[in-house]
């Protein structure tokens, strides 16, 4: 489980370097998809099948082409690569290393992990071992549907916004009276 | 689950964040900085569902599955509004874009 953690990992992380270095527009897109595929196994790995099937149909599917679909359509060209030297790189990397090393400390803070397989933390008492209930996908949709039902909800009504949104702008102008 | 992984989940997640991070300050391509985006809600996504799993409880995928809903509609609002500015400027540059101050 280490080497496929270490594999899809590294993966992931290669991924999310060429959405930022790539120069070619298209060469980021399909950067990120790969980045999108790795962290459908990572899920898997974390027990999440339904997210991992989610990550790979709705991110890596449906997210991704209509990003390669637009591409197509503006069809940028070659954008001037990132240069260490430049000061928005330079204060951009250094603002992400500092940020990235304030989140572990600031995650890892006070959790300790035994090799015995218990979890420690300052949050307080777990949860009863729901993850080990039964089918992952019937537990979540268990979940989905009544504790977080109102998110739910929520969260369709802000899809039919967005699409409501979409089509009106993408119809410009000369549909305006 | 080998719990002795959790602190390289949360490595590799804090990680792509700052990638992300880098995209969205230094990159001047409006696509590249959506996708820059998109990296650092996948970064999320990631903390979000290994603190589920490790925790034992559904919070984290739930949580996760309502930020893939939010990236979705958001990436079908900014590329509407992206093809909208190209189509008016015929320019795919952060730094020129000022039409939407007005």
């Amino acid at each position: 489980m280490t080497a496929i953690f270490g594999v899809a990992a590294g993966i992931a992380f290669l991924g999310a370097l060429g959405v930022v270095v790539a120069r070619r527009t298209l060469y980021s897109a399909l950067a990120l998809i790969v980045n999108m595929l790795a962290l459908a196994v990572l899920f898997l790995l974390l027990d999440a099948q339904f997210l991992a099937a989610v990550q790979v149909i709705v991110y890596a599917g449906a997210v991704m082409v209509l990003f390669v679909f637009i591409i197509a359509l503006l069809s940028p060209g070659a954008q001037a690569r990132l240069r260490p030297t430049e000061l928005r790189v330079l204060i951009g990397a250094g603002a992400a290393v500092l940020f990235t090393v304030v989140l572990v400390r600031l995650t890892l803070n006070g959790i300790t992990v035994t090799p015995g397989g218990h979890f420690h933390g300052t949050i307080g008492p777990f949860a009863p071992l729901l993850v080990d209930r039964h089918g992952q996908v019937q537990t979540l949709g268990e979940q989905l549907f009544t504790t977080f039902l109102l998110p739910f909800e929520v969260s369709s009504l802000l899809l039919l916004v967005a699409a409501v949104g979409a089509v009106h702008l993408a119809r410009g102008r000369q549909a305006t009276p | 689950m080998s719990f002795h992984l959790f602190p390289g989940f949360i490595g590799l997640s804090a990680a792509m964040f700052g990638i992300g991070a880098v995209g969205v300050l230094a990159r001047r391509n409006p696509l590249v900085v959506f996708m820059s985006i998109e990296l650092m809600l996948n970064a999320a996504n990631l903390a979000l569902v290994t603190y589920g799993r490790f925790t034992h409880t559904m919070d984290g995928q739930v949580f996760a599955i309502v930020v893939i809903t939010v990236a979705a509609s958001e990436v079908v609002v900014g590329l509407a509004l992206i093809t909208g500015v190209f189509r008016r400027g015929r320019r795919l540059d952060l730094d020129d874009l000022a039409e939407l101050r007005e």
